[in-house]
């Protein structure tokens, strides 16, 4: 009784979950006088979403996001995996305080040192700037844990084979581990992607040049510009979604298998 | 970009012995008293997507203004939100990056004064154009006789009204409200599965603290008295109180729709409120987006016992004394609000009383406008004979005076506190701060 | 150059970018905070030297007063339900059914949209009288309930919604320690003839133990610290009404942004950050020496 009953409650339990979200994707898609009305919509209509694609600069603001957070992934997952090849696989005098020294910055997080950072970007001129949006967004911990507990793993004869032809350490880890390491590597660029796309908090304290404004900032700044269109908003809305909710759909199975991989995330 | 070196009294510190350690570039900073060839100008404006009158405007003025001069300016929107609630300028001013012209409101007009970056604008200003201004306007954003600031409009508050809705409700207009105590009354009445009956501003800020000050001055209240704290009274009690019932009672929204308060379109002319407190500009916009609504106008209701009062709002024209030309700043300045010729009238009136409404706040352009039968009839005759004379321009408040207010106010609107204790609390902050307090006299 | 030597000197080459990138950009800011904590900036950029005086505000500050109040409330809040739901949707979702794919999918959709979204998803939602969930409830005679505008109930909506993104992430962190439980174990047990409520309590829940103490120390910290506490209630409700949701890392940004005190925010920055270290001491303790380090 219990096992057939359990799947009908997950079923439901899920609707329930991706409910609100569909619920704004109809909302979306209705003319702006019925946008509150509750139930079906009686016609539909693309109007909303056509008119902040075209009116509204959401291409520039997507195009800003992407370039930003396919820049951030690339360059983090290149340091990181440097550093956790590093950590992983060679002996060097103050590898353990260098290891605890980054684990601990894992718990500290950007609302926490904000200001001061806002200050440091200040002075370091890159405020209002791609660099300002980039840079400061690549340096985090958890990718370098995360690979670094996958070389764990890899099979030392591995190495060795390569040390044995005489290669130096850059071209064992160029030819060897970044390799071996392209399923954790693409698990992790759809997190840091993920991430990069919903970034907010830096984005708004760092940039007041309206080039310059990613998608999260435009859709907040809706709210300032069309308060009352509800439709507008829920358009822009969707729009930002689109991309991760893709995104995601697409490297699922990355995404869980990173988790299981390290069992902590 | 010109450098500069942040505050030499910094570098000194100790603090920066923190960056010693790593060598950082100083490419920061604004520059001060220029003379560069392009000025920043933001505002919440133009030229906005939907680019529309008022918008228009703005681009016009910029675009006259850069035919005939070699200092250019160039326009930055930022929406209203944003600048108005938002940190958008303040981060700028606080990496040095301060645009070089912005519009302030009187209530924010001290933060900027006092942190030296106000360009007096006197060298620039007409003895003519100076004398067209009416009384005390100019006031308000002057420090010891140096005006700093030159307004753009004149905006009193009053109570918008739904015909629609009192209609539907079975009320005439023998039942608009004139005390509070009658106001809670038809709001109750008015008020139903879909609407509120009356509707005053939620969200705090300096806005929200602009349209309370009606209430507490009808009681003869006032925030400082004589550069001493005077907010303890009576008079802010029964004000935070009344608000407060419109709230308990359930006949007005804890979240308004759209901007908020200042928004009529979105709440008034929604439907979702039957009564809506906000001010002159909601003229022109209801023209513009809800030109068939009917509606009217009425001033603030009183409490008992208490006289009639709104407050004049209005937003200025500011230049940054630190920004790249703070001459030729001031100078746009006074040719884009102050000129004296028929061209200058004319944009006066333009902005006054057609993209936007407000009243004038100069003799001469009030006179075309009158001319031209601006305010013959309806809402916009209401505010100029019988709202505007009842106004008292609004207060000057640094942050550190308009918060407590901006806390009590938040606290008995919507957080059920007891009055009395929230404007003795207030009183306190305020009373700690002046003691230290040693910025241009605040009013 | 000796073997060891050259090893050595390309460990700290492959290291140098990104502890480089982290010295600069988190652990200067910290130690900056101490520094700028001493200072009273104004919005302007200028500095003055005020000793210890913003950290005497604080002991005034009633709004910072609430707004630790207001993390406080949410962390007991919003950590143990976080922790019920997404361990009962694990368990829901642990063995396999039809359709298994799409309900996991579905429980974690909302923490792939960003919080800005989801902060104006449910604004919309939750619009007064005219929202869906006002007109769901009408017939309850609820229809009027201002969630977000009603001070008791705002922090309430604000942990429900942040369960409802963070629960699918949770369940995954619990679905990968359920696959260290070993199915033998479980089988043997119910052969025994213990209930499912003994298999849970006896077999499951110890072997769980350390995942459980991994989504409780994180779900902690993301709490205080993390980006819910600051994206999802900037766009939900600007801490409002009446501060009734307004975090402490958005008090800071706060004075640091809206009212310009750097000097203040900096201060303020120091205490969180001063808290942290002391938690993590704590932690380490307790796990004896960290339990991120397996070697």
């Amino acid at each position: 009784m219990r096992i057939r009953i359990l799947p009908i409650v997950a079923h439901v339990l899920a609707i329930i979950a991706v409910l609100p979200l569909l619920w704004i994707v109809i909302s979306a898609l209705k003319p702006v006088e019925d946008v509150f009305d509750f139930g079906w919509p009686s016609t539909w209509t693309l109007d909303n979403l056509q008119y902040v694609l075209l009116k509204i600069p959401m291409p520039r603001f997507m195009l800003n996001s992407a370039i930003v957070s396919v820049a951030v992934t690339v360059i983090a997952l290149f340091f990181h995996s440097m550093a956790a090849y590093a950590l992983a696989r060679l002996r060097f005098p103050g590898r353990g305080i260098i290891f605890s020294g980054i684990m601990s910055t894992l718990l500290v997080s950007l609302p926490v040192i904000l200001v001061p950072l806002f200050l440091v970007a200040k002075q370091l001129g890159l405020l209002d700037s791609y660099a300002g949006l980039i840079v400061p967004s690549i340096f985090h911990a958890f990718g370098i844990f995360l690979l670094r507990q996958y070389y764990l793993n890899i099979p030392r004869e591995l190495e060795e084979a390569a040390d044995l032809d005489g290669c130096g350490y850059w071209r064992r880890y160029w030819s060897v581990i970044l390799p071996l390491s392209r399923p954790v590597l693409a698990s992790l660029s759809v997190l840091f992607f993920l991430a990069n796309w919903n970034a907010f908090l830096w984005p708004l304290t760092i940039t007041r040049n309206p080039d310059l404004r990613v998608i999260q900032l435009g859709v907040s700044g809706m709210q300032g510009q069309y308060a009352s269109a509800w439709n507008l908003i829920l358009a822009a809305a969707v729009i930002a979604a689109v991309p991760t909710v893709v995104v995601f759909v697409a490297g699922q199975k990355r995404l869980v298998d990173a988790m299981k991989t390290t069992g902590l995330k | 970009m010109v450098a500069t070196l942040p505050p030499a009294r910094l570098s000194r510190r100790t603090l920066l012995g923190a960056f010693a350690a790593v060598p950082l570039l100083s490419a920061c900073g604004g520059s001060s008293g220029g003379d560069g060839k392009e000025m920043s100008f933001w505002n919440f404006y133009g030229p906005s997507d939907d680019q529309g009158p008022q918008s228009k405007w703005f681009v016009d003025v910029v675009d006259e203004w850069n035919k005939n001069n070699d200092v250019k300016v160039k326009l930055r929107y930022i929406p209203g939100k944003d600048y108005l609630n938002g940190t958008t300028l303040q981060t700028a001013f606080q990496s040095g990056q301060g645009p070089d012209i912005f519009l302030i409101s009187p209530g924010d007009f001290l933060r900027y004064y006092n942190g030296n970056v106000l360009q007096d604008l006197g060298a620039a200003l007409s003895p003519e154009s100076k004398a067209d201004y009416l009384p005390g306007l100019l006031e308000a954003r002057s420090v010891d006789g140096k005006v700093y600031g030159l307004p753009m409009e004149i905006e009193p508050l009053a109570m918008y009204y739904s015909e629609t809705a009192f209609e539907k409700a079975g009320l005439s207009e023998a039942d608009l409200p004139k005390t509070w105590d009658e106001t809670l009354a038809v709001a109750e009445k008015l008020t139903g599965k879909d609407r509120y009956g009356v509707m005053f501003e939620t969200l705090p800020g300096y806005y929200q603290n602009f349209t309370w000050y009606p209430f507490l001055w009808q009681g003869d209240g006032t925030p400082i008295k004589d550069g001493k704290v005077a907010f303890d009274s009576p008079a802010a009690v029964q004000a935070l109180k009344f608000w407060q019932d419109t709230i308990q009672n359930k006949v007005a929204p804890r979240k308004a729709l759209g901007d908020g308060g200042g928004d009529v379109v979105s709440n008034l002319g929604s439907g979702a409120a039957a009564m809506q407190q906000s001010g002159i500009w909601a003229v022109a916009d209801m023209r513009a987006k809800a030109k068939n609504f009917k509606y009217g106008v009425i001033p603030h209701p009183t409490p008992a016992g208490g006289k009639a009062a709104t407050d004049l709002g209005g937003w200025a024209f500011v230049a940054n004394s630190k920004g790249k030309n703070p001459e030729a700043a001031a100078k746009f300045i006074a040719w884009a609000l102050g000129s004296t010729d028929a061209a200058g009238i004319e944009r006066q009136r333009q902005w006054n009383t057609v993209v936007k409404t407000n009243v004038p706040p100069r003799k001469s352009v009030q006179a075309a406008a009158d001319a031209k039968g601006a305010f013959d009839d309806g809402a916009l005759k209401k505010f100029v004979s019988e709202i505007a004379p009842t106004g008292k321009p609004e207060p000057r408040f640094p942050p550190e005076v308009y918060q407590p207010i901006a806390d009590a106010i938040q606290a008995c609107q919507l957080n059920a506190a007891d009055p009395g204790k929230a404007a003795a609390d207030a009183a306190a902050r305020i009373d700690t701060f002046l003691k230290t307090y040693q910025g241009a006299p605040i009013s | 150059m000796s073997r060891k030597r050259r090893e050595a000197l390309a460990a700290y080459a492959f290291l140098a970018p990104d502890t480089l990138g982290l010295l600069i950009f988190v652990a200067l800011p910290m130690v900056l905070a101490f520094g700028v904590a001493f200072f009273k900036v104004d919005g302007f950029g200028n500095y003055q030297y005020v000793g210890l005086a913003n950290y005497k505000l604080m002991a005034g500050d009633d709004q910072l007063l609430a707004s630790l109040k207001v993390t406080a409330i949410y962390v007991v809040t919003f950590v143990p339900i976080a922790f019920v739901v997404s361990f009962a949707l694990a368990m829901l979702v642990r063995n396999h059914f039809k359709g298994i794919g799409w309900v996991r999918s579905a429980f974690f959709l909302p923490n792939v949209v960003s919080l800005v979204v989801v902060g104006l998803i449910w604004q919309f939602l939750l619009v007064d009288k005219r929202g869906a969930l006002s007109k769901l409830l009408a017939p309850l005679g609820l229809g009027d309930v201002s969630f977000l505008g009603t001070p008791s109930l705002a922090l309430g909506t604000y942990v429900v919604i942040s369960v409802w993104f963070l629960m699918g992430y949770q369940m995954l962190v619990f679905l990968a320690g359920l696959k260290d439980v070993p199915k033998d174990l479980e089988d043997a047990a119910e052969i025994d003839g213990a209930s499912s409520w003994q298999r849970f309590r006896f077999v499951i829940w110890p072997l769980l133990r350390p995942t459980s103490f991994f989504v409780v120390v994180n779900s902690t910290i993301g709490a205080v610290t993390g980006l819910q506490a600051f994206d999802l209630v900037f766009v939900l409700t600007k801490g409002g009404p009446a501060r009734a949701t307004s975090t402490v890392v958005l008090y800071i940004y706060e004075q640091a942004f809206t009212f310009n005190n750097m000097g203040y925010a900096a201060a303020l920055t120091t205490v969180v950050v001063a808290i942290l270290v002391l938690c993590t001491g704590l932690m380490f303790g307790v796990t004896r020496g960290g339990r991120f380090d397996e070697d």
